[in-house]
């Protein structure tokens, strides 16, 4: 019997603990910011220095990837969209225009740096030397046939020294992002349509024929030696060091960070090295935004000063604590414009940006 | 949690009237007015308690969902028309402030004079509210527990009565399975209908290639994306074939063991224990497989001369089985510990050894729950996510091999709903379809289960 | 004549002796079956340890901190009385690190030296000084955390011996490591930070509190929600419900929801809780309710299989007694069915407080500092914590992670313990 009573007694708190939150009509005291999983390292290190220097309580920030992160800041304006959103590319005219439509008219672009992606392999194998076009022809679906021509022939390369007599005799095996990731596209634009762009024909192709030059150029073949790992960075480097053979594709910060058990592979005769990516001669880097609802600055504690810290020469700056995290630096004119901007909250028009 | 002070208050309220049912229907008992009494006093003195308690929470609930909508608007109603003529999404902004306010949370900006009048006014209108749903509820309870109190007498059938209640309320709780069954099904199906209009059904359900590699942007045509949903599919029951296959032999010995042969002692530490398997976080598992299991089975595999992916289907499976474990282990246990200890001692009454009783006496009469065990097994080894995103990888290939890699629906979902692509895109709404697509495929794996346990089951006693 | 001759034996054949022939090839079948059974129970524990030690062995480390012994002046003029937030308490520190090293002139390499402790050491002062403010105009010596990298190199986790340009310390500071070391004035101590404080991106400030508070009120949640919602739909299902095609559609759809993944409960939670009902985003209630329908059809399905092993015979008794059929459940069938009952509720609670995709959609995987401290506030849990750690790039949050982790399971014993004590209570064998 007194279990009985027990368990009502249960069920009802159970009931009014259900309920009762909804009572809450409360408004938000912090800001809110979500989107891109790149950013999240750079933006949790600002908000936390933010948090402790100011009197604001220190900003939520969630990791939902760049497509999740807009598609919530540009559900409308209220309390209950997030304030900020951070993206490892640019909006997207689609997406700018889903804003538009749900009244998220201003919003303003900041760029906050660049991201190095990093080819790298275990210490305990030599270190590779890859032009952008070993990339290309190590990974490409289809390559030009290696006999010569203008033709295309699915991938027939099986190892590292088949692609370039220089390399090692090791079977291809590359482990990197998905193709739904930010990374993985930056890697294809820059280093694998620049590898594919050192054949004049296919270059040709882009003028002639741009949809084919990018089904050349973009498509990562899918026979197994290029190994789609997921977006945890440090595992695809506990791999990289569980198997000697493998190559990796990861950000910069990564290799920063465990430069004693994994190197960096040249590109283009290029070390990746923080100072290589900052003057732009190591090829591979793609910059990282992220983007301020304007309506909501002034509504919501915190949003200017938010944005003061994160434009400040002590975050972003070259001897900045976010370059000691990884990120790449622009230059100071760059900064300069992009933090007046950003002060100034100057609206996005995204015609003029010419994606 | 000042919110949970009405409640609370209810409660006690609720079993003082308990307390006052109860004397009174044994005072009248004890005074034997009116002849026998139909339910024992603890049922009349319940009666009372739950007619106290569901007014006052209606009252309580309805005050909750209705009074913050009922202030702002009528605190808005007083704001100056140009403040209000605004879009939707800045009048949620300015009802934010107003909160804000209220609840005097630092605001940025100086504050409007208006708004802050409107603050002041919120707070009194609130504070008013909230003293005349106090008053209401109390009301409310005391006034239907009285009624209630009033009727107790001989005839008052109170445990009929208590048990309707208690009756509909288990049939409302086993409602909101159901529901949830509806919401998934009505979150998930939109996003899919606008991805098959994109993508036809039928390239999706037979199509053998699973490579969603669009362009993530407008001008990035080239790469096409193909979204046959075979592989993937394959892939998933390969990996949960595999976990059942560790689990289930493993499982179904140990909980013999622990209920048939093991002391209680060891029974009592083994089998929580074992359930702590279950408890692992599943990232854990998720590095356990990627970092452990699959390097050394890869070794193996390339000292045996076969050649092994580094994200191998047997290594997520492996560890998948084990974390599954406790679920065909614990449950089994359970269900054979309860069969009746007669069956046994016929058994043995005609010579058989215990191993003969358990394979043929035991094992049957608790098959329906040991197959209830290994379902659920094996429907947590399709819905695992984790462990499958970290060690299975994301090559969709169609293979009968477990040292190759293969993905599964999960890790599939998991990739193009945090993925940095357009939300619109069919990328990420393929997820939506994988999603659905599951539920079809394991509902209709469950309706099969069904009937086969439905024909081999066997009543006992 | 030879059958005839037989013919004893052939009697014998008929009764004993098939039981005599076969007893050996079953008694050895008895032992081989006993044993497979030892060795699956010790197989499934045998794995239990080796992840335990697997676990313990990266994390344990995490459990001390490298601090920094600094004598801080804290020199009255230094401060204003009215804004004691406002002075430069990274300047106390810098003053401190170059009385240790005096010969250090160099710009670049005064930032360097700078660099051994960690960049919270500024904040820690603040808040002594906030707290205590008779501390102005005293000089103390207080130990202040290190960068992670100094306590990455003490635990031994940074090779000296690869070359300087591998290394994110260079030589010239491992050489002031050394002489702090020396000194006694750089030491391991106990990190009660891990404990008492919540998220950070710096590995030697960061801590599990505001993952633990987190979690303790999801699961607070869960628990109050799916436990008696769970049993009582077991109890409805099995002894109310009618046997119809409409209760074989429940009960097919209860064990469907079983396989649907984690994650799809999340987008669920998505559209439903935080888009219909509009509860607020990352609260650990939304958490909970969205873990409650994930662990809701283990449970119930555990209930029933434990409904369905109480035999008729207890009830029928009941029955003829005379009790309702209400009071036969509750008096009789039910405390001889919790036992399974709780297995279910263990299992599925223990699955729910290591899930973490369903989170991911509902905003609970996120950066939050502050702790938690009510239903509606951001919040995250322990594996989300856990999760967001294994990714972070720097080498100090491994260990973090394993000990994470190490705090998790230790959750989880006490939970699992709990239940242990309850079930032994309620169980039976009849």
């Amino acid at each position: 019997m007194l279990s009985k009573d027990a368990c009502r007694a249960i069920v009802l708190l159970a009931v009014a603990l259900a309920v009762s939150p909804a009572a809450a009509g409360q408004g938000r005291d912090y800001i809110s910011i979500v989107g891109s999983s790149t950013v999240y390292p750079f933006a949790t290190t600002v908000a936390e220095q933010f948090g402790k220097t100011t009197r604001f309580k220190t900003p939520k920030i969630e990791s939902t990837g760049s497509g999740g992160g807009m598609k919530l800041f540009c559900a409308g304006l209220g309390i209950e969209t997030p304030d900020i959103t951070n993206a490892s590319r640019r909006i997207k005219k689609s997406e700018y225009a889903t804003c538009r439509k749900n009244g998220v008219r201003e919003i303003t672009e900041v760029k906050i740096g660049y991201d190095g992606i990093v080819l790298a392999n275990s210490k305990e194998a030599p270190r590779m030397n890859l032009s952008k076009r070993d990339i290309f022809l190590a990974l490409a679906a289809r390559v030009p046939a290696p006999d010569g021509g203008e033709k295309l022939v699915a991938n027939p390369y099986r190892t590292w020294k088949e692609v370039d007599p220089a390399l090692p005799d090791t079977r291809i095996e590359v482990l990197g992002p998905p193709p739904t990731s930010g990374t993985r596209d930056a890697f294809v634009e820059l280093a694998m349509q620049g590898g594919c762009s050192t054949f004049a024909w296919i270059k040709t192709l882009k003028k002639t024929d741009k949809a084919r030059f990018k089904g050349i150029c973009h498509t990562i073949r899918e026979d197994g030696a290029y190994i789609e790992a997921g977006e945890n960075d440090n595992l695809i480097v506990q791999k990289l060091e569980a198997n000697p053979r493998a190559l990796g594709i990861f950000g910069f910060s990564f290799l920063d960070q465990n430069g004693d058990r994994i190197q960096g592979s040249l590109v283009d005769g290029e070390a990746p090295t923080f100072e290589n990516i900052a003057s732009g001669s190591y090829p591979v880097s793609r910059p990282l935004f992220f983007y301020i609802k304007d309506a909501h600055v002034g509504v919501i504690p915190g949003m200017r000063e938010y944005v003061a810290e994160f434009t400040s020469d002590r975050a972003w700056g070259e001897d900045g604590y976010l370059a000691d995290k990884g990120l790449i630096p622009m230059s100071a004119g760059e900064r300069q414009r992009y933090a007046a901007d950003a002060a100034a909250l100057k609206p996005l028009i995204l015609d003029d940006a010419g994606n | 949690m000042s919110s949970l002070f009405y409640p609370l208050i209810l409660l006690l309220l609720a079993s003082v009237a308990f307390g006052q049912g109860k004397r009174r229907a044994f005072a009248m008992a004890a005074r034997k007015s009116g002849g026998r009494f139909h339910s024992r006093p603890w049922y009349h003195g319940m009666l009372v308690a739950l007619w106290c308690l569901i007014p006052g929470l209606l009252v309580y609930i309805l005050w909750i969902c209705f009074a913050d909508t009922l202030i702002t608007r009528m605190v808005l109603h007083d704001l100056p028309r140009e403040m209000l003529a605004r879009s939707a999404g800045q009048k949620t902004l300015l009802i934010n402030d107003l909160h804000n306010l209220v609840a005097g949370h630092v605001a940025a900006r100086n504050i409007d004079p208006v708004l802050q009048r409107a603050a002041d006014h919120y707070r009194v209108l609130q504070n008013t509210g909230r003293l005349i749903m106090a008053v209401l509820m109390l009301a409310a309870a005391v006034l239907s527990a009285s009624l209630v109190y009033f009727r107790i007498g001989p005839d008052l059938r109170a445990r009929n009565k208590v048990e309707r209640i208690a009756r509909i309320s288990l049939l409302l709780s086993s409602t909101v399975a159901v529901l949830t069954t509806i919401g998934i099904v009505l979150s998930v199906l939109f996003e899919s209908i606008r991805f098959f209009r994109q993508i036809p059904v039928t390239d999706f359900l037979f199509g053998l290639k699973w490579s969603p590699q669009m362009a993530m942007r407008a001008d990035q045509v080239g790469s096409s994306g193909s979204f046959g949903a075979v592989p993937v599919l394959a892939g998933t029951f390969m990996i949960s074939g595999i976990a059942l296959a560790v689990a289930v032999p493993v499982g179904l010995m140990s909980a013999i063991y622990l209920s048939e042969y093991a002391g209680s002692r060891v029974r009592t530490w083994a089998k929580p224990a074992m359930e702590i398997l279950a408890g692992v976080p599943t990232v854990v598992y998720g590095f356990f497989a990627a970092l452990v299991v699959a390097p050394s089975i890869r070794d193996l595999g390339t000292m045996a001369g076969l050649e092994v992916s580094s994200e191998s289907a047997l290594a997520a499976g492996l560890v998948m089985g084990i974390m599954i474990i406790p679920f065909v282990s614990s449950l089994s246990d359970d269900v054979i510990n309860a069969v009746p200890q007669s069956l046994r001692d016929g058994s043995y009454g005609l010579g058989a050894t215990r191993s003969e009783t358990i394979v043929h006496v035991v094992l049957p009469a608790a098959l329906p729950g040991i197959v209830g065990g290994i379902l659920l097994a094996a429907s947590r080894a399709i819905g695992e996510t984790m462990i499958v995103v970290m060690a299975a990888g994301l090559s969709a290939r169609l293979t009968a091999n477990p040292l190759e890699a293969v993905t599964t629906v999960t890790v599939q979902i998991v990739t193009l709903l945090v993925g940095d692509q357009e939300f619109d895109s069919p990328k990420t709404l393929a997820a939506f379809a994988l999603g659905l697509l599951l539920f079809v495929v394991t509902l209709i794996l469950n309706v099969v289960a069904l009937h086969v346990v439905r024909r081999y089951r066997e009543e006992y006693e | 004549m030879k059958k005839h001759g037989a013919m004893p034996g052939k009697e014998k054949v008929t009764a004993m002796d098939v039981v005599q022939k076969g007893l050996a090839r079953r008694y050895r079948r008895e032992r081989w079956f006993r044993r497979m059974g030892l060795a699956a129970v010790l197989a499934s524990i045998g794995f239990l340890g080796l992840l335990f030690v697997s676990i313990i062995g990266n994390g344990w480390s995490a459990f001390t901190q490298a601090e920094v012994l600094l004598d801080i002046d804290f020199a009255a003029a230094q401060f204003d009385v009215d804004n004691l937030a406002r002075a430069n308490y990274g300047a106390l520190v810098k003053k401190s690190l170059q009385k240790l090293f005096p010969g250090v002139k160099d710009r670049r390499q005064k930032r360097k030296l700078y660099r051994l402790v960690s960049s919270g050491a500024a904040f820690i002062l603040q808040k002594m000084v906030m707290q205590d403010t008779s501390l102005i105009g005293t000089s103390r010596r207080i130990w202040l955390p290190a960068d992670d990298e100094v306590d990455m190199l003490l635990k031994g986790y940074i090779s000296r011996s690869v070359p300087e340009s591998q290394r994110r310390l260079t030589d010239r500071q491992i050489g002031w490591i050394d002489r702090l070391i020396a000194d006694g004035r750089l030491k391991k101590r106990f990190n009660t930070t891990f404990f008492t404080a919540g998220d950070s991106r710096e590995p030697e400030l960061a801590g599990i509190r505001g993952a633990v508070a987190g979690s303790l009120l999801t699961m607070l949640v869960t628990l109050l929600l799916s436990f008696p919602v769970g049993v009582a739909t077991a109890v409805y299902l099995e002894e109310f419900a009618p046997r119809n095609r409409w209760t074989d559609l429940i009960e097919v759809n209860i064990n469907n929801l079983a396989a649907v993944p984690s994650i799809v409960f999340g987008l669920l939670g998505l559209a439903f809780f935080l888009g219909v009902l509009g509860l607020p985003r990352s609260s650990p209630l939304v958490g909970g309710l969205v873990l409650t329908l994930m662990t809701l059809p283990t449970i119930i399905i555990a209930s029933r299989a434990s409904l369905k092993s109480v035999p008729p015979s207890i009830r029928e008794a009941a029955l003829g007694i005379g009790a309702s059929k209400m009071q036969v459940i509750v008096h009789h069938v039910l405390p001889l069915a919790m036992p399974g009952m709780m297995t279910g509720t263990i299992i599925g609670m223990a699955q729910a407080l290591g899930e973490t995709a369903p989170l991911l959609m509902i905003g609970m995987v996120a950066f939050i500092v502050d702790v938690p401290t009510g239903l509606t506030d951001p919040a995250t849990v322990l594996p989300v914590q856990i999760y967001l750690w294994a990714d972070a790039p720097e080498r100090a949050f491994v260990e973090r992670t394993a000990a994470a982790i190490m705090v998790l399971l230790a959750f989880l014993i006490c939970m699992n313990g709990l239940a242990v004590y309850l079930r032994r209570k309620f169980e039976r064998r009849w």
